[in-house]
C-alpha cells in the first residue's frame, strides 16, 4: 500500500469518497421530502402527503445510519489488508 | 412554463422533483441514465435540463456533445454530489454551466429554473461607477458629481471633508481620474508618521540626510509630479510642521530633507479630514494659511444615512466583488437590502463593505442566499448612538427606558440575563416592561 504525505492510502481516499456519495442519496432524499412537508403544510399539495414524506425521511434516516456502519467495516477492512 | 427534462438514477429523488418542478408550473420528462435521456432527446426538445453528474452508464457530461447538435441547445444544470465536482466541470465545459450541489432544495431548483442567478449577475455588473469609483444614484451624491466635474477642469486643491468612513479616498481617487491628469495618483496618511518621519514622507531626503537615510528619496510631492496628491487625515499632521508644508503649497517648490536643491512640483493636493469644519476652526489643528490654500474648493460628503437609497447599489456592488474574488453566486433578497436600509451605518459606506463581506464569510459558499446576522451593530455605533442620548433636559425615566431596552437588545430578549446587567430583579424589570406596555408582546 502507498502512503501519501497525508497519511492516508489513496485507495483508503477512493473508497472513502465512494461511501461519502452514497451517503449523500438519502440525504439528499431528506432534504427533498422536507420540501414535500412544507408544501404540504403550506397547503399546495394534500396533508396526506406530508405524513408519506415524513414516513420516507424516516427510512432515509435508516438507510444513512446503516450506509455509515458499512463504511465503517468495510475502511476497517481495508486497514487489516 | 418550461420542458424540463430531469436526468438522475434515484426514483424517490426524481419522483419528488417532479412535484416540485410541476408545482412550479413546468413540463417535466424524467429519465433514469444516458440511454433514457437520449432517447427522449430525439422525441422531445427541451427547454432546461437537469443533469445528474454520475449516472449508471456514465457521466452526464458525456451528454453534452449531443446537446450541442441540437437545433435549440436546452440551458443545462449539473446536479452534482460533491462541490469540488464544480472546478473540474467548470475546467470541462467553461463558466457557462449552472451546478445545484447535493442535497438539493426546492428553491435551489426554483432559481435555477427562473433563471434568477443569471439576471442577477448581469444586473450587479450593471451597478453604474461614476468617474470609475463612486456608487450612487441619490441626491446628495448627483451633487456630489457635479461638484466633481466642476473641480477636475480646473487645478484647484480640494478639502474633502466627512465622517469615518464616508468614503473621502474614494472620492480623491475619482477626482484625479475625472481630471484626465497625465501624472500619477499618490496617496498618504498625514497621521500615520511621526513628527522624524513626515518630512522625510513628503518632501523626500537626501542620503545621509538622518541615521538611516542610506539613499535619497523621493517625498510624495515629486511622485505626484502632473497628478494627484492625495494627503489623508490631514488634520493630524503634527503643527510644527505645517509651515513647510505651507511653503510648499506657496511656492511650488520642494527641498528634500538634508538638501538644498529647490526641486520644482507640479500636482493637485486633494486633503482630508474626518472633522468638521467649525471643529477645525476651533481647535487649531490646522493652521488658517494652510486651510485656505488646502481648502481652495471644499467638498462634504454625504454620510451613509443621508443617501439611504444607495445602500442596495452598494450592497449588491460589494457582494459582486466578493464572488469575484472567491468564485460563489451570493446574492440578495430584496428584504435582505431593506434591513440593510433600514440601518443608519454610523460608519458608513466602510462599515457597510464589511459588514457585506463578514456576513459573506459567514454563509454556505455552495448557496446563494447570503446568511445575516440577527443584529447589526459595532463597537463604533453603540458610541455615537449613546452620546446624544445624555444629554440635559431628558428625563430620569426616559434613559431609563432606553437603557432597559438597549440591554434587552444585547442579551437578545432575555429578561434574567437583562436584569442581571442593569442590577435589578428580574421582577422589578418586568414590572418596567409592563409600565411600558410591552410585556404582552414578548411574555404573556
Amino acid at each position: 500500500m502507498r502512503n501519501n504525505s497525508g497519511g492516508m492510502s489513496e485507495q483508503h481516499q477512493a473508497e472513502l469518497a465512494k461511501w461519502v456519495h452514497d451517503a449523500r442519496k438519502p440525504l439528499n432524499r431528506i432534504s427533498m421530502q422536507a420540501e414535500l412537508v412544507k408544501m404540504a403544510l403550506a397547503g399546495d399539495i394534500p396533508v396526506e402527503k406530508a405524513t408519506e414524506a415524513l414516513d420516507k425521511i424516516i427510512v432515509s434516516t435508516k438507510d444513512c445510519s446503516a450506509l455509515l456502519t458499512d463504511m465503517v467495516t468495510a475502511m476497517t477492512d481495508i486497514d487489516r489488508e | 412554463m418550461l420542458t424540463v427534462l430531469l436526468v438522475d438514477d434515484d426514483p424517490e429523488f426524481t419522483e419528488v422533483a417532479c412535484t416540485i418542478i410541476e408545482f412550479l408550473g413546468h413540463e417535466v420528462l424524467t429519465a433514469a441514465d444516458l440511454s433514457e435521456a437520449r432517447d427522449w432527446l430525439t422525441k422531445e426538445s427541451f427547454d432546461h435540463i437537469l443533469l445528474d453528474f454520475m449516472l449508471p452508464d456514465g457521466s452526464g457530461v458525456h451528454l453534452f456533445e449531443e446537446l450541442d447538435a441540437l437545433a435549440k441547445r436546452p440551458k443545462v444544470t449539473l446536479i452534482t454530489g460533491h462541490p469540488s465536482v464544480r472546478g473540474i466541470i467548470k475546467g470541462l465545459c467553461g463558466p457557462n454551466i449552472d451546478y445545484l450541489v447535493k442535497p438539493i432544495q426546492r428553491e435551489d431548483i426554483e432559481a435555477t429554473l427562473s433563471g434568477k442567478k443569471a439576471p442577477a449577475a448581469e444586473k450587479t455588473k450593471g451597478v453604474k461607477k461614476y468617474f470609475g469609483h463612486l456608487i450612487g444614484e441619490s441626491a446628495p451624491m448627483r451633487e456630489l458629481y457635479k461638484l466633481i466635474e466642476r473641480v477636475s477642469r480646473t487645478s484647484a486643491n480640494v478639502m474633502l471633508l466627512g465622517e469615518s468612513g464616508a468614503g473621502k479616498e474614494v472620492v480623491a481617487a475619482a477626482i484625479h481620474e475625472a481630471s484626465e491628469s497625465e501624472g500619477p495618483y499618490i496617496a498618504t496618511n498625514c497621521g500615520a508618521f511621526s513628527k522624524e518621519l513626515i518630512g522625510s514622507e513628503l518632501f523626500g531626503h537626501e542620503k545621509g540626510a538622518f541615521t538611516g537615510a542610506v539613499g535619497k528619496k523621493e517625498g510624495v510631492f515629486e511622485q505626484a509630479e502632473g497628478g494627484t496628491l492625495f494627503l489623508d487625515e490631514i488634520t493630524e499632521m503634527p503643527i510644527d510642521m505645517q509651515p513647510n508644508l505651507l511653503r510648499v503649497l506657496e511656492n511650488k517648490v520642494v527641498i528634500r530633507v538634508g538638501g538644498t536643491k529647490t526641486i520644482p512640483v507640479n500636482c493637485r493636493v486633494v486633503s482630508a479630514t474626518n472633522r468638521r469644519m467649525e471643529e477645525i476652526a476651533q481647535s487649531k489643528v490646522l493652521r488658517e494659511d494652510i486651510y485656505f490654500r488646502l481648502a481652495v474648493f471644499p467638498i462634504t460628503i454625504p454620510p451613509l444615512r443621508n443617501r439611504k437609497e444607495d445602500i442596495p447599489l452598494l450592497a449588491t456592488h460589494f457582494i459582486d466583488e466578493f464572488n469575484r474574488d472567491n468564485d460563489t453566486r451570493f446574492t440578495w433578497e430584496s428584504s435582505q437590502l431593506d434591513t440593510l436600509t433600514a440601518y443608519d451605518w454610523p460608519g458608513n459606506v466602510r462599515e457597510l463593505r464589511h459588514f457585506v463581506h463578514r456576513a459573506a464569510i459567514m454563509s454556505d459558499p455552495d448557496k446563494p442566499a447570503i446568511e445575516l446576522p440577527k443584529t447589526i451593530e459595532s463597537p463604533f455605533a453603540q458610541k455615537q448612538s449613546t452620546t446624544p442620548a445624555l444629554e440635559a433636559g431628558r428625563t430620569i425615566e426616559d434613559v431609563e427606558k432606553e437603557l432597559i431596552y438597549a440591554t434587552l437588545e444585547k442579551v437578545n430578549g432575555n429578561k434574567t440575563l437583562a436584569a442581571d446587567m442593569l442590577g435589578i430583579s428580574t421582577k422589578t424589570l418586568y414590572n418596567r416592561l409592563h409600565a411600558y406596555g410591552d410585556l404582552s408582546k414578548d411574555d404573556a
